[in-house]
């Protein structure tokens, strides 16, 4: 049997308004005279889960998982993981270091450009960066714990 | 003579020259938002944001805004000579202005556009001068049970209209306004969701998101790979339309225009509906249907002019009501809620010259781009120019950049990552980001409205249905619900099936 895209999407949904109902429940319900934090969460994810059951029935007549493309996952993940990896040293390595090595990363790892080319572009458009946010706008950019 | 006064104030700000200045950054940076494919208005307003941090609210305002409507002008642009739509509103002209240009006739396609869109957002402007006071001083007499209303109607709307089935709409909105509830409880105090995490205190906010959704999610699903960027500018003299090519026009930017303002007051992605159903309308009027999808004039005239006149339109209810209709609008709204001034009905009286100031900003926006778009058209497309291998690792930067902005937060920035990801697995499996967005922004109105409801009534659902115009909200929302029930199990396959199937023909 062919997985289909809405099953699985639907399924999704499901264990993300189950996962709602478990994190929310130490959340008050209320009464209706006097609704609690945990009332509009809850009625949310029972109507998310209805809404997904829904979509999962319709299902068998939509596309199988097989039929949507992901040609572009390797780039999406690269870019993800990049991405990633420069957010964490974002707040370690500050502005001038890490936006650097994410432009280059993204460059030279995901576009396969030349390394100089890399690194002339990334130093480049960091510095302008730099002189748009911070020096024109006044923008607090973030300075790193390790050094400055 | 009140509207005339007013006006002439907020000519008064939009003259200045700083104002002009700021006015003038914004049609220049929306024409660019909307030429570039990847970063939408949406995602351009998100990352531009924090720009306008340091400046006072109204110029503020008119530089986002310009953004928005400056990105419809720039979608027609890749549109007409790349077969490329900037932005989503531009689809339809994709199909009869790159036949245009493909016949030679692209630089006149690109004028009529331009001329379209100054006529439509003019009339636009016009008709929000009108109706934005009067739909505000009614809105006075709003109370929670009618807000309530009001947004269940709004998010109803939303997904009746969807290219997408409202199956898959109200969930996107559920999805959103779940996400919404996170943070403290306004009523009780209680931390929800928040994982012992305090920037999570005061929820999530919709700028990490919107540019997740709309602006990384849109990179990560476009490889270099995809992106062709080969294109010829057209030359000045050959800009001007025939006497012919005008006679054509004429009347389908008319018929955009009023079409256009109007669904751009309903919820709703509407200038992207908006050019779709104006597309249908100029086919089904024309006596000459055979030349649609040939390079008809009025296949781009139309679309276009209804797109500018409905993002014009979309900014009626935000500005009377506080309630927005679409997640750029949304951006907007938030946009003025970090300047510390709430829109809503309030905003005429309490914040006249931000708010006339605006609407004159409007006026001269429209013309600023008119005389911009044209002469420039060859500087824009040589923007095109640069490769897309070395456009997205700077808009991702800028994206982190804004983000941060907002807040001094890296938690904001891994969350546009999530949502990044999010958003790309959500367009592979064909739902639509935008209800999302909307549903997360209006869960904090909605849930208060609708608990000061209950209290204000002993816990009463009554309450919706004694006050009359609650009760005609609600009324609205339940016909809507049987029209797409009824659609639905008729298995008719209306316009908005038509919409979709072409939405989807395009992006293919």
């Amino acid at each position: 049997m062919n997985l289909r895209a809405d099953h699985v999407a639907g399924g999704v949904f499901i264990a993300f308004g189950l996962l709602v109902f478990i994190l929310g429940w130490d959340l008050p319900f209320g009464r209706i005279t006097a609704p609690g934090a945990g009332m509009l969460p809850k009625l949310l994810a029972g109507l998310l889960i209805a809404l997904a059951l829904a979509i999962m029935i319709a299902g068998p007549h939509g596309e199988t998982l097989a039929e949507i493309p992901f040609d572009d996952a390797t780039h999406a993940v690269l870019v993800v993981g990049i991405a990633a990896l420069a957010t964490w040293l974002y707040s370690r390595l500050g502005f001038l270091l890490t936006m650097p090595l994410l432009v280059f990363g993204l460059l030279a790892v995901v576009e396969r450009r030349s390394l100089i080319a890399a690194a002339i572009f990334a130093i480049a458009l960091t510095l302008f960066a730099y002189w748009l946010f911070a020096i024109v706008l006044h923008a607090p950019l973030e300075r790193g714990t390790l050094w400055f | 003579m009140e509207v005339v006064s007013s006006l002439a104030l907020g000519f008064s700000v939009a003259l200045q020259p700083d104002v002009l200045l700021y006015a003038l950054i914004g049609c220049l940076v929306g024409t660019l938002v909307g030429m570039l494919p990847g970063i939408g208005p949406l995602a351009g307003i998100s990352i531009l944001l924090p720009l306008t941090f340091g400046l006072d609210p109204t110029k503020a305002l008119i530089m986002l805004a310009g953004i928005y409507y400056g990105s419809q002008y720039g979608g027609s642009t890749t549109s007409i000579l790349l077969r490329i739509p900037g932005e989503a509103a531009s689809v339809m002209t994709c199909i009869d202005g790159n036949a245009m240009a493909k016949k030679g006739r692209g630089g006149a396609a690109l004028c009529i556009a331009a001329v379209g869109s100054f006529v439509a957002g003019t009339f636009g402007v016009i008709m929000l001068t009108l109706i934005a006071p009067p739909l505000a001083t009614f809105a006075l007499r709003f109370g929670p049970p009618e807000y309530t209303a009001l947004l269940v109607l709004g998010l109803i709307f939303l997904a009746y209209m969807s290219t997408t089935s409202l199956v898959r709409t109200l969930l996107m909105a559920a999805v959103g306004l779940l996400f919404g509830t996170i943070g403290i409880d306004v009523v009780s105090g209680h931390f929800r969701f928040s994982f012992d995490i305090p920037e999570l205190g005061d929820g999530i906010g919709i700028v990490p998101v919107a540019v997740g959704l709309f602006g990384l999610g849109e990179i990560l699903s476009t490889p270099s790979r995809d992106v062709k960027n080969d294109v010829k500018a057209p030359k000045l003299r050959e800009l001007l339309p025939t006497r012919d090519e005008w006679r054509k026009s004429a009347m389908p930017i008319a018929r955009g225009s009023v079409l256009g303002f109007f669904i751009g007051i309903i919820p709703g992605s509407a200038h992207i509906i908006s050019s779709f159903i104006s597309y249908a309308i100029e086919r089904r009027v024309s006596k000459h249907p055979e030349e649609f999808g040939k390079g008809a004039v009025a296949g781009v005239a139309g679309p276009e002019s209804a797109n500018n006149a409905a993002s014009t339109g979309a900014f009626v209810p935000m500005l009377s009501l506080g309630i927005p209709t679409g997640p750029v609008i949304a951006v907007l709204m938030a946009a003025l809620l970090i300047h510390g001034i709430p829109p809503g009905p309030s905003l005429v009286n309490e914040q006249p010259k931000l708010f006339w100031g605006f609407v004159a900003s409007m006026y001269v926006g429209n013309l600023m781009l008119l005389l911009l778009n044209l002469p420039l058209v060859g500087v824009f497309v040589s923007i095109l120019r640069i490769p897309y291998a070395y456009l997205y690792p700077m808009i991702i930067m800028f994206c982190i950049i804004g983000v941060y902005e907002v807040n001094n937060s890296v938690v904001d920035v891994w969350i546009m990552l999530i949502f990044g990801v999010i958003g790309y697995l959500l367009k592979k499996f064909r739902f639509d980001p935008a209800p999302l967005v909307l549903g997360l922004v209006i869960a904090p109105i909605f849930e208060l409205s609708l608990r000061q409801s209950l209290i204000m009534s002993g816990g009463s659902f009554t309450i919706f249905y004694q006050r009359p115009i609650a009760l005609v909200l609600l009324l609205i929302s339940a016909l809507l619900l049987a029209l797409a029930a009824w659609g639905a199990f008729a298995a008719r396959r209306d316009w908005r099936a038509k919409m979709a199937e072409a939405e989807a023909g395009e992006q293919a």
